[in-house]
């Protein structure tokens, strides 16, 4: 009897412990799609209303279509997101980044740039990554604040050879992928 | 008065086109992001991600043989299990000279996993979904699968690459500064 109650509770707390962790899980999901994605929408929703009904887009969209048409000016692209003095500034909540990222999008689903662009495009917006981030982000490692002034200027050049870099493998891998 | 009300319909048709949008956008992703953030959330809270501090302290070694544990293992795992911003407090089990590529790998890896997880940075999914929402309207599913494979599988390669020019570079500033 004892047995079988011991089991019991163990069993009821297994259970336990596993529906809250779930419940918990999706509360936290629910609560950062709420925070962070729909927020984002709404304002990419907005910039992206505009952009079309407005005309603006037409622009904007032809001088990404000669850019991103072809390796050598994602590669411009690329260097210009990477340059040490613009990557900080085009790094905060990847504004920048994703709403290129959209037009570039809609540029391939109207079927102005063909669909093997989307990789090294995927790069070619990718340099800025983190270059507003990085004293916080050495900080949230503990860094010395010597490392913090090598450091940021040291991932801001590194960024501007690597994210041609970059581009030219999303290139070659979409021949594969 | 006609040219006032063709301004008014103008004005508003700038905010349904937006609200088209939002809709396509909401009816779409928010839903399998939901699902799938939730399970991947119970997922790392039922393995424990104190375990991966152990990884943390052996990526700290000297020697080229420990670049791909420091440089793509460990970004890699902190990405998925502690995720953007946490992940960089993995940073604290390295040395001062090794911290800066560690930043740098670790936060290159924070979009090309979006495409399979994007529970590694939800507030910043567009720099994916932008284009991923293109390619699925003009290839399909299958191509758009294949694609957020190969991000995810060059995005290995170039934070390995970062890595190791990051910390080739900080190692050069820092004996410029002493």
């Amino acid at each position: 009897m004892q047995a079988l109650n011991s089991f019991l509770v163990t069993i009821g707390r297994g259970v336990g412990k596993v529906v809250g962790t779930l419940y918990q899980a999706g509360r936290d999901a629910v609560d950062q799609v709420i925070k962070n994605v729909i927020p984002f929408m709404a304002f990419i929703s907005f910039v992206i209303g505009l952009i079309l009904a407005t005309g603006v887009g037409n622009l904007l969209a032809n001088a990404l279509s000669v850019l991103a048409s072809n390796i050598v000016g994602l590669l411009v692209l690329s260097l210009i997101i990477g340059l040490p003095v613009l990557s900080p500034l085009l790094g905060p909540g990847a504004v920048i980044a994703q709403i290129i990222g959209t037009l570039l999008g809609t540029l391939i689903g109207d079927g102005r740039l063909p669909v093997n662009v989307a990789l090294p495009a995927l790069w070619a917006i990718n340099p800025q990554v983190g270059c507003d981030f990085i004293p916080v982000g050495l900080a949230l490692g503990e860094a010395e604040p010597e490392t913090v002034e090598v450091g940021v200027p040291a991932v801001l050049f590194s960024r501007l050879v690597t994210g041609p870099i970059a581009v030219l493998l999303g290139y070659a891998a979409s021949f594969v992928f | 008065m006609e040219i006032i009300a063709q301004w008014a319909q103008a004005f508003i048709g700038v905010f349904q086109r937006g609200g088209e949008v939002f809709t396509g956008l909401v009816s779409g992703i928010v839903p399998t992001l939901i699902v799938l953030m939730t399970a991947v959330n119970a997922l790392i809270a039922l393995i424990g991600p104190e375990r991966i501090d152990a990884v943390g302290k052996a990526a700290g070694k000297e020697g080229f043989a420990a670049t791909p544990l420091r440089y793509l293992v460990l970004p890699v795992i902190s990405c998925f299990f502690l995720t953007n911003p946490m992940a960089y407090t993995m940073g604290r089990f390295l040395p001062e000279k090794y911290k800066p590529a560690f930043y740098d790998a670790a936060v290159s890896f924070v979009h090309p996993p979006l495409g399979i997880f994007p529970h590694i940075n939800p507030g910043e999914l567009f720099v994916w979904a932008g284009i991923a929402n293109g390619v699925q309207t003009a290839a399909g599913d299958a191509k758009l699968a294949s694609i957020a494979l190969g991000y995810l599988l060059t995005g290995l390669v170039v934070i390995y690459l970062r890595g190791l020019v990051t910390e080739y570079i900080t190692g050069t500033m820092w004996k410029k500064a002493a």
